[in-house]
């Protein structure tokens, strides 16, 4: 049986390859959309490589601080360059060049007016050409706010208490809220953790390995309509041999397409998705829960036609709601909820996770957990559906 | 001299190649095929003549094993096709009634494929391409796309690839259809070929003189029904022994008509035209010289012909529609 098999799967691996959709759907169109998508919507230089003016005209210890913080946050390294400016004017000028992303500028007297408990205004200098170095700034900003709240409640406390003003400094800094210790490390990007080019090259690789597999099983539509199928099963195979034939093509298609899909962005941007192994299972599992779910399409669809638009619905809506042509973050909090309906909301959360954390394999076994139940919940339904004319 | 006319019944002790018993589908209230059984022994010709949606198709994707019978078995080869699929499959060369084949591919590698799928090893699988290919007058271009076949050419493709394994039965589904005369010929003597080897065939078709060609046997069913089966002569039989005979008169016709009718064996008599009248005659041809010599003094016989009762129509009689209907 493993004769039959082998050779329905070497005649589908031939003609997809052969007729050229196969490398098409799973590698060029992905990857093409996904450097697109990278260049066009990341926008820095590159993206997660954001350049950041830093403008200190208080010369004192705050901002001094700052960028001690920024510059040892081991999280920023490589990824975030802060270029000093003399001028606010010279860092409008540098932005709307490009050279940088955006700016933080220090007020003369903020260290000063911190000090002494009455707060300071940082202001940040950000373009539309570049959202992830404005992202960046802002992070760090928000950070200087929180501390500097902090701070200047305390002072105020401790005046309020009558202590004397030459000792008001030690006090604070002694009871811990002195120090600008802006602590990126758990919120580099607020808004976003991972590299855009990983956001759009899994993404890209989850919407089309929808149709990598669903070519393959309506592959079996097109067959029954050519009297192939029928033929095939009147030969001395066992009924699941067709199915199975191309479902081992389209699967192993589009788990190629998708890790030729992360070898692209590692190799185009430099990205990085994080484990390897847990990487490479993922994608595994949300290629299983497509060809699952293409696989129950097949079917229930009498035709190739329906097959195809049905499909295309399916991986289209999939996509949308599952994060891999938005980012999950930018949708509605209803809408992040019904991302995870989807096997795409799955595989995002997990990627996500993997290049954002850093984490390995265990970190994702909930989200892989989940893809495996998709796909077998929607294999079977669609073993089921295939009872009905195309197995017996 | 037709195969159904020196048609001689197998032996009952012999195993059949292809046997069905009690053979139901129903889709719903709809029957489909109902109690359809029949057996073809090795070396024997079959056919199968029905109008269309007689339930041909659906007894023959039971035979092969598409379509699981409500109710009956087939034996193939004496395996049972429910029991063991595999083996009994093994034993059949299906041959649909559409082009079931690969046009982005070419002879060669339909042929291969479909080959591959029977178990055939590699050598072993080669060499019989090539016979296959010579048997059905394709070597030459064996090697161009399906694509580029005429019509004639896909069908004796389309029945080579069931030949690859020598199967014990071949089930050929209308594989004449809209083919050249040529084609259909090379198709024909193709098949007879085969059936002197040994092989057992059964065999539908549109054309009734393809099934009075091939086949020793035949059956016809009718909503979802087997209504007659048997050689020609006993299928024929069932429409009485009665001929036609059609005779043209020159002189006092009238006169003639009236002799005609009172001639011993002859069952009905009409005028088909100013001069002609047709008869039906127990035994016409043997009548002949009696009805010449009854209108003798009133008009001469100037033609004559006589129509033997064919499978046509037997068809007519127990179906009440021809087969192209």
């Amino acid at each position: 049986m493993l004769r039959a098999l082998w050779t329905v799967s070497a005649l589908e691996l031939r003609t997809r390859l052969r007729d050229g959709t196969a490398i098409v759907i799973a590698v060029i169109v992905p990857v093409t959309l996904a450097t697109l998508f990278g260049l066009a919507l990341g926008g820095d230089d590159p993206p997660l490589k954001a350049t950041v003016g830093f403008v200190d005209l208080d010369g004192g210890e705050f901002p001094a601080s700052v960028r001690r913080e920024v510059m040892a946050a081991k999280e920023l390294k490589g990824s975030v360059t802060l270029r000093d400016l003399p001028s606010r004017e010279q860092a409008g000028r540098e932005l709307e060049s490009g050279a940088i992303g955006s700016a933080i500028v220090f007020p003369a007297g903020f260290s000063k007016s911190v000090g002494a408990g009455k707060g300071g205004d940082v202001a940040v200098l950000k373009t539309p050409e570049s959202p992830l170095a404005g992202v960046v700034a802002s992070a760090i900003v928000d950070r200087i706010s929180a501390v500097v709240d902090a701070r200047t409640l305390a002072v105020r406390a401790v005046l309020r208490a009558g202590v004397p003003g030459d000792q008001v400094k030690e006090l604070v800094e002694r009871n811990g809220a002195a120090g600008p210790a802006i602590g990126l490390a758990d919120d580099p990007l607020a808004g976003g953790k991972i590299d855009l080019s990983v956001y759009y090259g899994s993404g890209m690789a989850a919407l089309f390995a929808f149709f990598v597999v669903g070519a393959s099983f309506r592959g079996l539509l097109t067959e029954r309509k050519l009297g192939t199928l029928d033929r095939i099963r009147a030969a001395p195979v066992a009924a699941w041999v067709p199915v199975a034939g191309k479902a081992a093509v389209g699967f192993a298609l589009a788990v190629a397409g998708a890790l030729l899909n992360w070898g692209a962005s590692v190799l185009i941007f430099g990205s990085t998705w994080g484990d390897p192994a847990a990487v490479t299972v993922v994608l595994v599992a949300h290629v299983l829960a497509a060809a699952a779910l293409t696989m129950l399409v097949t079917s229930r669809v009498r035709t190739d036609a329906q097959a195809d638009g049905v499909i295309m619905i399916v991986s289209f809506v999939a996509a949308f709601f599952g994060g891999s042509l938005v980012p999950i973050y930018n949708l509605p909090g209803p809408l992040q909820a019904v991302a995870l309906l989807t096997p795409n909301g799955w595989t995002s959360k997990a990627l996500t996770e993997l290049a954002g954390s850093g984490a390995g394999l265990a970190a994702v076994a909930l989200p892989v957990g989940v893809l495996c139940a998709i796909a077998l919940t929607a294999g079977g339904l669609a073993l089921l559906g295939f009872r009905k004319g195309l197995l017996l | 001299m037709t195969a159904l006319e020196t048609a001689s019944v197998p032996a009952a002790t012999a195993t059949p190649a292809l046997a069905c018993r009690g053979l139901s589908k129903r889709y719903g209230d709809v029957v489909a095929v109902e109690d359809v059984g029949f057996a073809i022994a090795p070396g024997q010709a079959y056919g199968l003549l029905g109008p269309n949606g007689a339930g041909k198709t659906t007894t023959i994707s039971m035979l092969v094993g598409l379509l699981r019978p409500d109710s009956g078995t087939v034996l193939v080869g004496g395996v049972d096709l429910a029991a063991d699929p595999t083996r009994a499959k093994a034993k059949i060369g299906y041959v649909p009634q559409e082009i079931a084949l690969y046009p982005e591919l070419t002879g060669r590698e339909n042929l291969r494929f479909f080959g591959r799928l029977f178990g055939l090893p590699r050598r072993r699988l080669a060499a019989r391409i090539d016979e296959v290919l010579d048997l059905i007058g394709l070597t030459d271009r064996a090697d161009t796309k399906l694509g580029t076949y005429s019509g004639g050419m896909k069908r004796r493709i389309n029945i080579g690839a069931a030949l690859l394994h020598r199967p014990e039965v071949l089930i050929l589904d209308e594989p004449t259809v809209g083919v050249d005369p040529q084609s259909r010929k090379a198709i024909l003597d193709g098949v007879e070929r085969l059936v002197e080897e040994g092989m057992a065939l059964l065999y539908t078709s549109h054309y009734m003189e393809e099934i009075e060609r091939v086949c020793e046997r035949a059956a016809i069913i009718d909503h979802g029904r087997i209504i007659a089966d048997g050689t020609r002569r006993e299928l024929v039989s069932l429409v009485g022994t009665a001929d036609k005979v059609e005779l043209v008169l020159d002189g006092d016709v009238e006169t003639a008509f009236a002799k005609l009718r009172a001639v011993e064996g002859v069952v009905e008599a009409a005028r088909t035209g100013a001069s002609s009248v047709r008869l039906i005659a127990e035994g016409g041809r043997y009548l002949l010289p009696a009805l010449i010599t009854a209108v003798e003094g009133s008009a001469t016989v100037t033609a004559t012909q006589v129509i033997e009762p064919d499978l046509e129509a037997t068809f007519l009689h127990l179906t009440g529609s021809t087969l192209r209907d």
